[in-house]
């Protein structure tokens, strides 16, 4: 296979995906090359994705067009230990109404429903092929060879929106070969098939009401946290936990999601629930400071690829600055095109455009989140401090109660210190 | 739950060739080794009596995580499976 195009994409994920569509629709020649047998097959992620305003821009009814599985009508963290957990929960008329806040979905429908609306617009779809190189001429990015299918794609623009590892920027010389495992997590999930009537039960719900759950505690002590999203008529479940962390700690993913499993309190919310699939993926989530390089010459970088994923501990953000990121690039590709000036000059445009956008404001504006999430007494101590706080409170045993600001005091100098306190707080404070 | 059992819950199209290869010499010269703990597939086992890095191919999840937490770059070979072959998520 040889073939001209006017721009390539590489990877059909929602950054590529979002990236070919806008270009098509402006009708440039445009091909998106996926790695899977069908867009989303290869991809992973724990399963909410907040709401998308560039992608409504272009589908007004993106709520029924999109396979959704629930919108987020509830949201909950819990601080969990062995033995107890503390639950607190929000929950408003307004995320029930739409525009939606959020939505549970599956990879293999969603990012095979994006790609095909890139085709509808004109895209040219080209699965089961894996990039392996870029192609260079005269010193800049003039295309990408594939194996899987095999042959040369050549275009004056490549948009690399594959993903975290992205060996495209890498061959590209945009990213530093090797990544900081401080930087990276890994997310590993079970999904469990639940009757749509038991999970309304169970969590509350009605209607498509979906329900989000993030846990603080439940990692075995290693940097990370678990998560509960309801679908329609299955549960996903799981643990995302910092590679170096988990490294140190000697403990494997798979037994820290089993004992996950296993809590008294959460083992009660899967009751009845059968194993349907078991992922596992890597989430960039160093922020603001891991950004590689995101434009060279003849190249763009987008998605988990430019390591566009804000983590700051309470809202877990990917797809939606993918998406909005791949749409840039695709801007820029569009005026590139006009000008016919492909140079890493002429595509600084999408640094520019990107710096000035939410997508880069929340990375920049949140860039001492990566710092917070690596206080490890999150994951241990505060936990173990919320819920036997708790238990202080609310236990009636005869014996005389100490004042809560009293309890509250003693406890923490007990269980972290107070020093260790004020120096999380002030670190927390900074960071959000 | 058997852990054991989660394994089988993945469905795979496995290629000829490994996309992964390793100089185990390098594996057996390093200290830390957190592929074998940190790989979600458990492709990697280390034997002690051997002194020997063991890794399979055909579990792989193609999550990444073990070109991320590999310290001395033992990969000869770290790509992605040629288009069609690898791991196949149906609802994830």
């Amino acid at each position: 296979m040889s073939k001209e195009f006017q721009a390539i994409v590489v990877g059909a994920g929602p950054a590529g995906s979002s990236a070919a569509l806008t270009m098509a629709r402006a009708g440039l020649d445009v091909a998106l090359v996926e790695r899977g047998n069908f867009p989303g097959e290869k991809n992973m992620f724990g399963g909410l994705l907040h709401r998308m305003t560039s992608i409504e821009e272009v589908f007004p009814d993106f709520w029924e067009r999109a396979p959704l599985e629930r919108h987020i009508a509830k949201k909950g963290t819990t601080f969990m230990t062995d033995a107890a957990s503390f639950h607190v929960q929000h929950e408003t008329a307004s995320f029930d109404r739409t525009p939606y806040n959020g939505y549970t979905v599956f990879r293999p429908k969603f990012d095979r429903w994006l790609a095909e609306e890139a085709v509808n617009a004109g895209a040219t779809l080209i699965n089961r092929s894996t990039v392996e190189d870029v192609v260079l001429k005269n010193g800049r990015v003039n295309g990408v060879t594939i194996v899987g299918r095999q042959g040369k794609l050549s275009a004056p623009i490549v948009v690399a929106a594959d993903g975290v590892l992205s060996f495209t920027a890498l061959k590209a010389g945009l990213r530093r070969p090797g990544f900081n495992p401080d930087q990276m997590a890994v997310g590993v999930k079970a999904l469990f098939d639940m009757p749509k009537e038991v999970i309304d039960d169970r969590f509350g719900l009605v209607r498509d009401q979906g329900f989000a759950n993030e846990y603080v505690g439940c990692t075995g002590g290693v940097r990370g946290g678990g998560f509960l999203y309801t679908n329609y008529d299955t549960v996903s479940v799981g643990i995302v936990v910092h590679i170096s962390s988990l490294r140190a700690s000697g403990k494997t993913p798979y037994d820290l999601l089993n004992a996950f499993l296993e809590q008294p309190q959460f083992t009660k919310l899967l009751n009845g629930g059968r194993l349907m699939e078991y992922s596992a993926h890597v989430i960039p989530e160093g922020g603001y400071a891991m950004i590689p390089e995101l434009y060279g010459d003849g190249i763009m970088v987008a998605g988990d690829a430019a390591a566009l994923c804000n983590a700051t501990g309470v809202n877990l953000e990917g797809i939606n600055l993918a998406s909005h990121s791949g749409i840039l690039a695709a801007k820029t590709a569009i005026e590139a095109h006009e000008r016919n000036d492909f140079s890493r000059q002429s595509l600084k445009q999408y640094k520019d455009r990107l710096d000035l956008s939410w997508v880069m404001k929340d990375l920049k504006g949140f860039r001492n989140a990566p710092k917070m999430l690596h206080i490890d007494r999150i994951y241990n101590e505060y936990p173990e401090l919320v819920c036997s706080m708790m238990e202080h409170i609310y236990r009636i045993d005869g014996t005389p109660k100490t004042s809560i600001p009293k309890l509250i005091l003693r406890e923490a100098k007990a269980k972290v210190g107070l020093k260790n306190v004020f120096s999380d707080l002030l670190t927390a404070w900074r960071a959000l | 739950m058997n852990i054991d059992e989660i394994f089988d819950f993945t469905s795979f199209t496995i290629d000829r060739e490994p996309h992964i290869v390793l100089d185990d010499k390098v594996c057996a010269g390093c200290d830390v080794r957190g592929c074998t703990n940190c790989c979600p597939a458990r492709c990697y086992t280390w034997s002690e009596a051997e002194q020997k890095m063991t890794f399979v191919y055909d579990g792989c999840l193609e999550c990444g995580t073990c070109y991320v937490v590999c310290r001395r770059n033992a990969f000869t070979r770290w790509r992605y499976p040629r288009g069609g072959f690898g791991v196949a998520f149906r609802m994830t």
